[in-house]
């Protein structure tokens, strides 16, 4: 883990209420894997006060080194002030943080399964593992079309299928509707999104019989993101008391969610 | 430049640290994941983290909450248990240079005086912080930290059981901390730590709920620092043992003004969470202040404040007016 102080390089706008923001952090950027997160002041001073919880979007090659991009979602004071840095502004952040995916060698197709900002790390697996050469689809779910991540952004090996809330672009419903048509194709499954989808996935995955992994990153209050604050813990059900910072994010769903 | 003080003056050895900075129970977890992050053995000192007899699994959700500059906690004590402490944390205690101090917190004065008995003589473990102040539980915590007699009496029962130096940390949650801490120092604390956090809650106007998922929690951070600071300068007041300044500590300059009212050291909470070089910040800050300032021995700044006899009692007069 590494605490910098970094330049933005970029900070766009890319769908509603959703930015782009390209760091000049090669000490993190180095480090980091698919899955794992950074932890970001938002601010200078002491308001507001704790750092946030941001998942690695992408690591792209610029002329200083890897550069870190991170893709956010406007919902609070944090954020808000996150998405209004312009080129040369400086954040302090530090990670990468947490355990992020881990792609057995033996899977050739990976389900990824997104909701909403929860997106913003399979991207990143997606282009790894598309350079890689594995078949990678894409099951994304968002409130609307306009809430959904652009496909033009994806590489265009990875196949997306999308569904919203109402019905505005691809399936009619929530994401989860569409685990019995894919889940049995795929080698292994990697999920973001909010906890209730997560929630929703174990039904339809037991209907098919998934017994393969199912690999899900948690999201949780965190103060520190360093596992000294106690703050994001989950009960899992096979390994007790476990800290979503310091011993995930990453979690298999049935060691979660029953 | 000498940085170094004692926190147990009255013991035969002492409890020297090198520096005065600390790092605050329940935010340095048990100090083993920040030695990768910094040098450790350069602080003063480290607090664990909260140690019950039993493991506990801490409260439901949410534990934690932002505030206006501070954040509410209610973690609820999540720990592994003393018993796991000593077998697998004091080990590892044990080869550090930084003395580490465990927080130790029981149900009845019995279960604190087994804890102390527990690490009595455990190599690794440098000193007790009593905790009589956790806002965040059913049972034990503040309940003994808001009366005088009862603080006495757990400070008394780990005394008698324990040889290491003992610390006890108050909760700021009480109409006269002066009271409470010369209790403690009467019934034979070596120092107090001043303070816990303040008791406060926060509303979800969307959910209309609390957000914590107990309600209330434990403010902390750069807004609580007034307070304390004027707790610390009271406690100075009415007490000759060491005081321990913990509250919103997040520059050196913050710890210059809790040495100036009457402390011997401060700890770091709170800042370590915005920042995981905090307590180095704070001991850069303050090695850098007492550089600017011709200041030779940071002994020199421990009440430099407390030009103003009667500002206690006016204090006290005021809050009671």
């Amino acid at each position: 883990m590494k605490q910098v102080t970094a330049r933005v390089l970029e900070c766009r706008s890319l769908y509603r209420d959703t930015f782009v923001l390209w760091l000049e952090a090669p000490e993190i950027a180095r480090r980091a894997r698919p899955g794992q997160f950074v932890m970001l002041r938002c601010g200078e001073g002491y308001d507001p006060l704790l750092p946030r919880a941001l998942s690695i979007y992408r690591v792209r090659d610029g002329d200083g080194g890897p550069e870190l991009g991170l893709l956010l979602e406007v919902v609070g004071r944090g954020t808000d002030w996150l998405s209004r840095r312009v080129a040369g502004d400086t954040v302090a952040l530090f990670g990468p943080l947490g355990h992020g995916f881990t792609v057995r060698s033996a899977s050739t197709n990976l389900l990824l399964v997104g909701g909403g900002i929860g997106v913003a790390p399979l991207v990143w697996l997606a282009d790894e593992e598309v350079a890689r050469g594995r078949s990678i689809t894409l099951l994304l779910g968002a409130r609307s079309a306009a809430y959904l991540y652009p496909a033009l952004l994806l590489p265009p090996e990875v196949e997306l299928v999308t569904a919203t809330d109402d019905g505005s672009a691809g399936h009619h419903g929530f994401v989860t509707q569409l685990l019995p048509r894919f889940a049995p194709w795929s080698d292994q499954i990697f999920a973001c999104g909010p906890a209730p989808m997560f929630q929703a996935m174990t039904a339809p995955l037991r209907a098919v019989q998934y017994r393969k992994s199912c690999q899900v990153l948690l999201e949780q209050r965190m103060a520190c993101g360093t596992g000294i604050c106690y703050s994001c813990a989950v009960e899992t059900r096979r390994h007790g008391m476990k800290l979503i910072c310091k011993d995930g994010p990453r979690f298999e769903l049935r060691d979660v969610y029953a | 430049m000498r940085l170094s003080v004692d926190l147990a003056p009255q013991r035969k050895f002492g409890l020297t640290l090198i520096n005065p900075v600390m790092t605050a129970s329940g935010t340095f977890s048990n100090g083993i994941e920040y030695r990768k992050v910094f040098d450790t053995d350069r602080l003063g000192g480290i607090v664990s983290k909260g140690t019950t007899l039993r493991p506990r699994k801490g409260n439901a959700q949410f534990r934690t909450a932002e505030t206006a500059a501070g954040m509410l906690n209610s973690i609820g004590f999540q720990n592994i248990g003393v018993r796991a402490l000593v077998e697998q944390v004091a080990p590892v205690w044990a080869s550090w240079r930084v003395p580490v101090a465990v927080n130790i917190l029981g149900d009845t004065p019995g279960e604190y005086a087994e804890l102390a008995r527990t690490l009595d003589g455990v190599p690794g473990v440098a000193a007790l912080e009593l905790n009589i102040s956790c806002p965040n539980l059913e049972l034990g915590g503040m309940e003994y930290g808001v009366d005088c007699d009862a603080a006495a009496e757990v400070t008394a029962v780990c005394l008698r059981a324990t040889q290491l130096p003992v610390i006890v940390k108050l909760t700021p949650n009480v109409t006269d901390i002066a009271s409470i801490a010369r209790a403690v120092e009467s019934a034979g604390a070596d120092a107090v730590c001043v303070a816990n956090t303040l008791l406060g809650m926060a509303i979800d106007t969307h959910t209309r709920r609390p957000v914590l998922g107990r309600g209330f929690g434990g403010l902390s951070g750069p807004a609580v620092k007034p307070v304390i600071l004027r707790q610390v300068y009271q406690v100075a007041g009415a007490v000759a043992i060491p005081i321990i300044a913990s509250g919103g500590v997040m520059t050196g300059q913050d710890a210059v003004e809790y040495l100036m009212a009457g402390a011997t050291a401060v700890q770091v909470g709170t800042a370590t969470f915005t920042n995981p070089l905090a307590p180095l910040t704070v001991l850069n800050g303050l090695e850098r202040w007492m550089q600017d300032s011709g200041e030779e021995d940071v002994r020199n700044l421990v009440g430099a404040a407390r030009s103003i006899p009667a500002a206690t009692h006016r204090l006290r007069t005021a809050a009671g007016s």
